[in-house]
């Protein structure tokens, strides 16, 4: 079963099976080769070019001698060898539909392939998930789980549990109504769907069951529709495009979703339930056992599909199995991963104030009224801005710290809330006003050490720009990331100082990973920062000639770096 | 190039709003009686006098089915203080009971539920062959930029510092002047893309064969939520739920047929079309 070899495979910390390292997402190794003392001496081994410009998030696996990974849009799949490095085993491009990068929303990433029984699963932008011979890269079935005619696409990292591969997908023109879907990994044949919002059959909830965790008591029958008006929830968003995770004992999947369909809170009065949601499910069936939802009738566009990295935590002398996400909205939430009872919702960021603090009795935010989005009113100064106060960037765990590494932004926004209107003939809504770094600064990013259960931060790295990739943290005690500007990153696990830095040809957006071929460890890293982020910034840092918002801003992320798509690899001597 | 920002257009409409605004009591449309459309006399390709506007082909299917008589009640759409002033005048003092083209989720009146949906589109000669996706896209930076002035091209452009270099139109708050000019625009080569709401050019594509249209599409590349596409219904007055309860059991039953009219019209449905029906689930 791929279950059992692929978890043992998890083990072995010379190999990167899974899209997260493992099922936990810890995104820890144990290899100490490098360490603090001598990862100076680090340098590159090899690269290779990923044949595409646009924006790379994910990372490579590597499964014995061979690292595979793939490109943005047009979603190049690589397998090549390490033996010969880089040296290109096989390649795959799917004939993909050209309909699908003119509804993806955020730049045309793709966050990487995931590796079960002999074969390569990979989406492609049009929805569609590949199944390839890992050995020759042959197409061995392929499944559709997006339809980009109705505005949805596929962006996600799959992840193989049993004899399932799971898969989410994202959001596009009108809300879809997400889901995530399970197919099976020998055929491809869809074994469920579970949707995030709607009637209790489609969302796969149990009335008498499936637990809430901020209340500790079965959901009833149809909470989702409830919490919509009307027929709404048909549009209702809470797309799946974050990192998914599993507890095998437990036999539990977690993962977060989007915000609601409409981005015009008046369009849909209500909490819009399960948006901005983690939902706990066994996979065998799909059934949920637990939910949470984070940021209900969200005005802010926080998401909630950020990773859920499961640790263990000491909490009042005992060891409990948890879950820690560090949500758009800037909070850090930890809860108990067998129920969903919320442990501590601290700020990772002590400039949040669009809510003063989550009540741990009933799980809510209690927002602070001056930061409330209205109609027609331009409200200034909300932190975190809607691209949250961490996006999908994956954070990493240290277990001999108990710490989390986390890349972060530090932006805030002026937003005014949408009201539809209509100027003879031509529909209108307000759109927000701009983004830019927290206080107009120089601080857009923090890359911070941070305890979740007591919401303090031991050290922080402050970044120009936001801190866009992810985190890899390892035995040897250093912590690796990539800033925006295109700097690989070695940092003291325990001090924050910076170990050694090394200048990639474009912007980080990706994850690090490590491994070891031959006997020697190396990190790895995809390089190639893409058009989302740039456009982003590049806004909000232009100097006031024009356009909304910025004022006295000094550069653009444009000063720094440029579209790229590259494979680093390096090691010591 | 109009200074002022979205922002400070709204709250200008609404003092004008509220103080013209004066509620009255009405009882809904009764059925077999007369169906009061607001109606805008002189804006095709939405409407006008002779009844060859898509809204009056809607109007005329809407009351058949109610098994009512049509009658229109007109009014500009593009006067002094607006389409608010307009619903304030006409829908609001019970003049007439129903606006047939609304966007959805408007705090204005009561819409019902959808029965379309369109979006702001690019138009361009085909055969210059701009590659033209969204607004991010880098070509579009290199081009004479026109747009609908008050919507959200207008905020996505000044999002990118591009609004000042473009040329920006007034279709939608001049009365008499036609969506078709923005078209014989690009034709004439005094702009290179013209960016604006689909319906309100669809009926006049036809006419102008070397051009197409591409779909803006929503996006979050700014980190903005920006909308481009909108769900379009009826209204009705804040206190006619009878009438909106009508309307949208009529919606559900027949908006492949509604749907049909518009794209005899030359309207462009987004995204739902395929399937006919607003309400189909997407993603299945």
């Amino acid at each position: 079963m791929a279950n059992e070899s692929l978890m043992q495979m998890a083990k072995d910390p010379n190999q990167w099976v899974m899209p997260s390292g493992n099922y936990t997402a810890q995104r820890y190794s144990t290899l100490n080769q490098i360490t603090t003392g001598n990862v100076k001496d680090l340098h590159v081994a090899w690269t290779m070019s990923t044949g595409s410009l646009r924006g790379h998030e994910g990372q490579p696996l590597v499964i014995g001698d061979m690292m595979y990974f793939e490109s943005s849009f047009p979603n190049h799949v690589y397998a090549l060898s390490l033996k010969d490095p880089g040296r290109m085993i096989w390649s795959f491009t799917p004939d993909q539909d050209k309909f699908a990068p003119t509804v993806a929303c955020c730049d045309v990433v793709n966050r990487g392939v995931a590796y079960g029984d002999g074969m390569i699963f990979a989406n492609a932008l049009d929805g569609y998930l590949y199944a390839l011979d890992a050995a020759t890269g042959k197409v061995k079935w392929k499944a559709k789980n997006a339809d980009p005619e109705t505005g949805a696409t596929q962006t996600m990292a799959p992840l193989v549990v049993k004899n399932k591969v799971i898969t989410g997908v994202s959001g596009g023109k009108f809300g879809v109504q997400g889901y995530i879907t399970a197919d099976d990994i020998n055929t491809g044949k869809q074994l469920w769907r579970a949707y995030s919002t709607g009637p209790d059959a489609q969302i796969m909830f149990n009335p008498g069951k499936t637990i809430d965790g901020a209340t500790g008591k079965p959901v009833g029958k149809n909470s989702s529709l409830k919490s919509w008006q009307g027929d709404q929830w048909k549009l209702g968003g809470g797309t799946t495009w974050g990192w998914y995770t599993y507890d095998p004992k437990l036999n539990l999947l977690y993962y977060g979703t989007g915000n609601p369909g409409t981005w015009n809170p008046t369009q849909r009065p209500g909490d819009n339930k399960y948006s901005m949601s983690i939902i706990a499910r066994n996979p065998d069936t799909g059934e949920a056992k637990w939910v949470f939802q984070m940021t209900p009738h969200d005005g802010w566009d926080y998401d909630g599909v950020n990773e859920s990295i499961l640790t263990d935590t000491v909490v009042g002398g005992k060891t409990v199995p948890t879950l820690t996400h560090f949500d758009c909205n800037g909070f850090a939430y930890v809860w108990d991963r067998r129920d969903g009872h919320l442990l501590a919702a601290n700020k990772f960021d002590p400039d949040v104030n669009w809510a003063s603090h989550i009540d741990l009795k009933t799980g809510r935010p209690v927002v602070n009224a001056d930061k409330m989005t209205k109609a027609g009113v331009n409200v200034k100064d909300i932190c975190p801005g809607s691209q949250g106060a961490k996006d999908q960037q994956p954070a990493a765990y240290d277990p001999a710290s108990g710490l989390f590494l986390v890349p972060t932004n530090h932006v805030c926004m002026d937003y005014q809330a949408f009201n539809v209107k209509y100027k003879g003939g031509f529909p209108f809504v307000g759109a927000l006003v701009s983004m830019y770094p927290y206080n107009h600064g120089d601080v857009g990013g923090r890359f911070i050490a941070f305890d979740a259960m007591t919401g303090q931060t031991k050290w922080v790295i402050n970044d120009r720009f936001q801190d866009w990739g992810g985190a890899l943290t390892t035995k040897g005690g250093v912590v690796f990331y990539g800033t925006l500007t295109g700097w690989l990153r070695a940092v003291d696990l325990k001090t924050g100082k910076v170990l050694w830095q090394f200048k990639t040809p474009s912007g980080i957006i990706g994850n690090p990973i490590t491994y070891t071929y031959d006997g020697r460890q190396y990190v790895a890293v995809l390089s190639g920062v893409g058009g989302w982020a740039a456009i982003g910034l590049s806004n909000d840092l232009h100097k006031a000639t024009e356009g909304l918002g910025a004022v006295g801003a000094t550069a653009t992320l444009g000063d720094y770096t440029n579209l790229g798509g590259t494979l680093m690899v390096f090691a010591l001597n | 190039m109009k200074p002022t920002t979205p922002v400070m257009m709204f709250v200008a409409g609404a003092l004008v709003c509220a103080s013209m605004w004066w509620p009255s009591a009405h009882a809904a449309a009764p059925a077999g009686g007369t169906l009061k459309v607001c109606a805008d006399p002189g804006y095709p390709p939405y409407s006008d006098r002779d009844g060859k506007g898509f809204e009056n082909d809607i109007a005329r299917f809407v009351a058949g089915k109610l098994g009512a008589k049509l009658d229109y009640v007109w009014g500009d759409t593009r006067g002094h203080g607006g389409f608010s002033e307009y619903l304030a005048r006409n829908l609001d003092n019970g003049r007439c009971d129903v606006v047939i083209d609304m966007p959805y989720g408007n705090q204005e009146e009561l819409t019902t539920n959808p029965y379309y949906v369109s979006s702001y589109v690019f138009v361009f000669k085909k055969n210059k062959g701009y590659d033209l996706q969204s607004l991010d896209s880098p070509e579009l930076r290199t081009l004479k930029v026109g747009f609908e002035s008050e919507t959200p091209i207008e905020t996505g452009l000044q999002l990118r510092g591009m609004v000042l270099k473009a040329r920006s139109f007034d279709i939608g708050g001049r009365s008499g002047t036609s969506p078709r000019s923005v078209l014989q625009a690009v034709e004439d080569g005094t702009i290179d893309v013209m960016i604006t709401w689909q319906p309100s050019i669809g009926a006049y594509l036809k006419d102008y064969p070397d051009l197409i249209t591409v779909t803006v599409p929503n996006s979050r590349a700014t980190g903005s939520p920006e909308m481009y596409s909108f769900p379009m219904s009826m209204a009705v007055r804040k206190d006619d739920q009878a009438l909106k309860t009508r309307l949208d059991a009529l919606i559900k039953a027949h908006t492949p047929q509604l749907q049909a009219i518009l794209q005899r019209h030359g309207v462009e449905m987004a995204g739902a079309a395929a399937s006919g029906d607003m309400n189909d689930t997407a993603g299945r």
